[in-house]
């Protein structure tokens, strides 16, 4: 029973000592809601970092969300969010920062210090997001959209399937860019997020290669890259019939392609099935014949994703994985990739689109 | 005889003896008038004896009522029992006329079902054995009769189906209650804690149960019951850890409702064991863990409270369990006065004035709600204690020592033994036909 009583006291004071390691209460937490990292043109000081700090509130009301912006311009990341500290009076905690803003400047440069702590800090989790800001990541990090219920809700419901489903918005998840940053055959993309007064608009996608951008696609080609890509399904398509524009809505969506090399040239043949009911189209289409309406998307689909394909082609970049689709289907040596970095630049796309249109969404 | 009783026995008004004469004989009669009831006395003993229909001594020697006793060293044992010793020309007979105060037809209160039987067992062994008999008219029911404790020699039964139970089993239980040395025995709950080894273990190893269907539906897996006098529960050995999260309801309603049930009741146990503790590593360690409107609501509502979450959980759980001590304790009279305060500061006072956040209130009744769910009570209580090692754990460790906690108390469900059967074992090669638990014999 003594022996008892003394491994009790041990404990207790040994355990006193510990306390204090790890241990802190939430409500002596700053979450970080969102970060945003710019490139300045002070070259002793070149990261300008942007942290949206939330101040939780126990009601959760409609545009009762407050936050604190806080910005410092550092020589590197890590001491900057250290020397941050100093300026607020809790722990600041990047364990719900679900957004990452890379400034424009930032990624037109080089991006990979910011990729590398990003991973490397413990708390920020693999699954936030990663986007683009434009013009700056400080810029995007200013507005403060009025519907918000919490700090940061816009912008992580923008992303992801919770909240808003844009097919112009493509997310990008930490691990996902440290993946294609690390694998060969498959490049990173990035969202770009503008501000519009006091909300954001997310609806072009970036390509980078492993150092920096390379290609930003417009709204439509955003679109139809998510298509091809995610076989996103709640987008439309549009085309020209009988000079009257016709837009569908895509119920379902197929896409499959093969590698082939033809003398020397490798050729990316695609299939891509897609089914569709008729959003935005001249009345009396139901009685007329629907093959030649879905010929028409058929063909104007294939054009505009060959183009699209191109265009990407064209600035070195490789976001669908192509190269990793080629090294994985040939002998697993530095020569096939040595041979798909030549064969990439002068590879040839073509896209064979079959439209099925399943209603004119008319009951007659 | 009589003389030597009375010297036997402290000064006892209740303490009867007569020395009565008819034509023929001299009768004399002890008996403790407190323990025995007076018209028996006269219907088997006084009335016959003046009315001298048919020879006293006739009637003692054919009537089975009537037993021999020939050792003077039982006498004042069978007369705490309530028998009544008559003595007729040398020899000296023993009548039980013992009367025996208990609860009437007892409902079940404790684990009470909707639809199932509604009887309890009584607290007298005779009534409970008549429930227990009609319940399991088998001829293989074998009854042992024993008395535990050396003071209060509280009697005891000890019943099994001979052609099922385990003989192994039965020499281990008897050896067992040879070793209780205790003076006073006074309920099963009080016999368990002697019979169960190690003596303190954590999670109770037979079952205590007022259910009559139960103790039947126990003999017919090969298991051993005790009954003791003057408790209406019986003690059922051995018990897995299955057995007590399984009500008797679970074989009377609809399948997949049960079934639901049956998953409820250790969802809820693996709550009420680690919520508490969860709440603290989650809201001190690692509140990313939450959702991101949870986790500030959570630091909206705990901004205001001065203290560490654990202060806070220690706080609410002394709340609630001195609550629940309260109305168990109180009379019930004034029972209703505990729930009402206490349901009045748990449920807001303690938020507003800033004390304790209002999500810790919603883990507290969790924490005691789902508490509750468990059928057996005391397993109910054995689950209670689990969650204080755990906020021990994660206020120093925070999820991981939640974690290893639980990995300990698996690990300590899978050594322990109920009587040399595993008691945490649902994998693994059981066979119908070997059977697992005390059945080895069973069909």
């Amino acid at each position: 029973m003594r022996r008892f009583c003394t491994a009790c006291v041990a404990f207790i004071m040994l355990s006193l000592l510990m306390q204090g390691c790890g241990f802190k209460d939430i409500d002596k937490r700053f979450f970080v809601v969102a970060a945003g990292i710019d490139r300045t043109s002070n070259a002793d000081k070149p990261y300008r970092i942007t942290l949206r700090l939330a101040i939780p509130s126990p009601k959760a009301e409609p545009g009762a969300s407050k936050s604190q912006l806080e910005s410092i311009d550092t020589a590197t990341i890590a001491e900057g969010v250290r020397l941050l500290k100093g300026h607020v009076d809790k722990e600041i905690d990047f364990g719900h920062c679900k957004v990452i803003v890379l400034g424009e400047s930032l990624v037109q440069s080089d991006y990979v210090e910011a990729l590398t702590w990003m991973i490397r800090r413990r708390d920020i989790q693999s699954i936030a997001t990663v986007a683009v800001g434009k013009p700056s990541a400080e810029d995007v990090m200013n507005a403060n959209p009025p519907s918000e219920r919490y700090p940061g809700n816009s912008l992580f419901l923008s992303f992801g399937t919770e909240g808003t489903d844009s097919p112009f918005t493509l997310q990008m998840f930490l691990f996902d860019l440290e993946r294609r940053y690390t694998e060969r055959g498959l490049d990173p993309f990035l969202p770009v997020i503008k501000r519009d007064h006091m909300t954001y608009m997310i609806s072009k996608v970036a390509f980078l290669d492993k150092q920096k951008v390379k290609l930003t696609l417009s709204n439509e080609e955003t679109q139809m890259y998510n298509q091809l890509s995610t076989q996103f399904k709640k987008s439309s398509i549009m085309a020209t019939y009988k000079g009257k524009p016709i837009v569908a809505l895509l119920t379902g969506i197929h896409r499959s392609y093969r590698i082939i090399e033809q003398n020397g040239q490798a050729v990316i043949r695609m299939k891509v099935r897609l089914r569709c009911i008729l959003e935005q189209a001249p009345r009396g289409l139901y009685n007329s014949d629907w093959r030649q309406i879905e010929k028409a998307f058929s063909d104007q689909y294939s054009t505009k994703a060959e183009t699209m394909l191109d265009k990407i082609r064209n600035t070195g970049v490789d976001p669908f994985g192509f190269g990793l689709r080629y090294r994985a289907m040939h002998r697993g040596s530095d020569a096939t990739w040595n041979r798909w970095v030549k064969l990439y630049p002068n590879a040839k796309f073509e896209v064979r689109t079959s439209v099925k249109i399943d209603g004119t969404g008319l009951i007659k | 005889m009589l003389h030597r009783i009375t010297t036997l026995f402290a000064e006892a008004k209740d303490l009867n003896t007569h020395r009565i004469h008819n034509r023929e004989f001299t009768l004399e009669v002890a008996y403790i008038g407190s323990l025995v009831d007076e018209s028996k006395v006269s219907d088997y003993i006084l009335v016959p004896f003046t009315k001298e229909e048919q020879s006293f001594k006739t009637i003692l020697e054919t009537n089975p009522s009537f037993k021999k006793i020939e050792d003077p060293a039982r006498w004042a044992g069978n007369l705490l029992r309530g028998f009544v010793l008559v003595k007729l020309e040398n020899a000296i007979y023993m009548l039980d006329a013992a009367r025996v105060i208990r609860n009437q037809n007892p409902i079940a209160e404790v684990e009470s079902s909707v639809q199932g039987p509604q009887t309890a067992l009584s607290e007298d062994l005779i009534d409970s054995m008549n429930l227990i008999r009609s319940r399991y008219p088998s001829a293989e029911l074998k009854i042992e009769e024993g008395t535990v404790g050396t003071l209060s020699m509280t009697r005891m039964l000890l019943l099994y189906d001979q052609r099922r139970v385990d003989p192994t089993l039965l020499a281990n239980i008897r050896n067992r209650l040879k070793e209780v040395t205790h003076e006073m025995i006074g309920a099963v709950g009080e016999l368990e804690k002697e019979l169960s080894s190690p003596r303190r273990a954590l999670f109770p190893t037979m079952i205590i149960t007022e259910r009559p269907d139960r103790v039947a539906r126990a003999l017919s897996q090969g298991k051993l019951v005790l009954l003791l006098h003057g408790s209406m529960f019986a003690l059922i050995l051995p018990a897995n850890f299955f057995d007590f999260m399984h009500a008797m309801e679970d074989k009377y309603e609809s399948l997949w409702m049960t079934n639901f049930l049956i998953a409820l009741r250790y969802l809820s146990i693996l709550l009420t064991t680690t919520l508490p503790a969860l709440y603290i590593s989650v809201v001190s360690y690692n509140p990313e863990l939450f959702r991101v409107q949870l986790a500030f609501s959570i630091a909206g509502s705990r901004s205001a409270v001065p203290y560490p979450s654990f202060i806070e959980v220690f706080l609410m759980l002394f709340l609630i369990e001195a609550l629940i001590e309260a109305s168990a304790r109180l009379p019930r009279y004034v029972g209703s006065t505990a729930t009402t305060v206490g349901g009045l500061i748990l449920g807001q006072a303690a938020q507003q004035a800033g004390l304790v956040s209002s999500i810790m209130i919603i883990v507290t009744s969790v924490v005691a709600i789902s508490n509750f769910v468990v059928p057996i009570a005391s397993m109910s209580y054995a689950i209670r204690f689990l969650k204080y090692p755990l906020i021990v754990l994660s206020i120093f460790f925070g999820i991981m020592g939640v974690a290893f906690g639980l990995f300990i108390y698996i690990v300590y469900l899978c050594q322990l033994r109920s009587f040399g059967k595993p008691y945490f074992r649902f994998l693994g090669n059981i066979t119908k036909k070997e059977g697992d638990i005390g059945q080895v014999n069973a069909r």
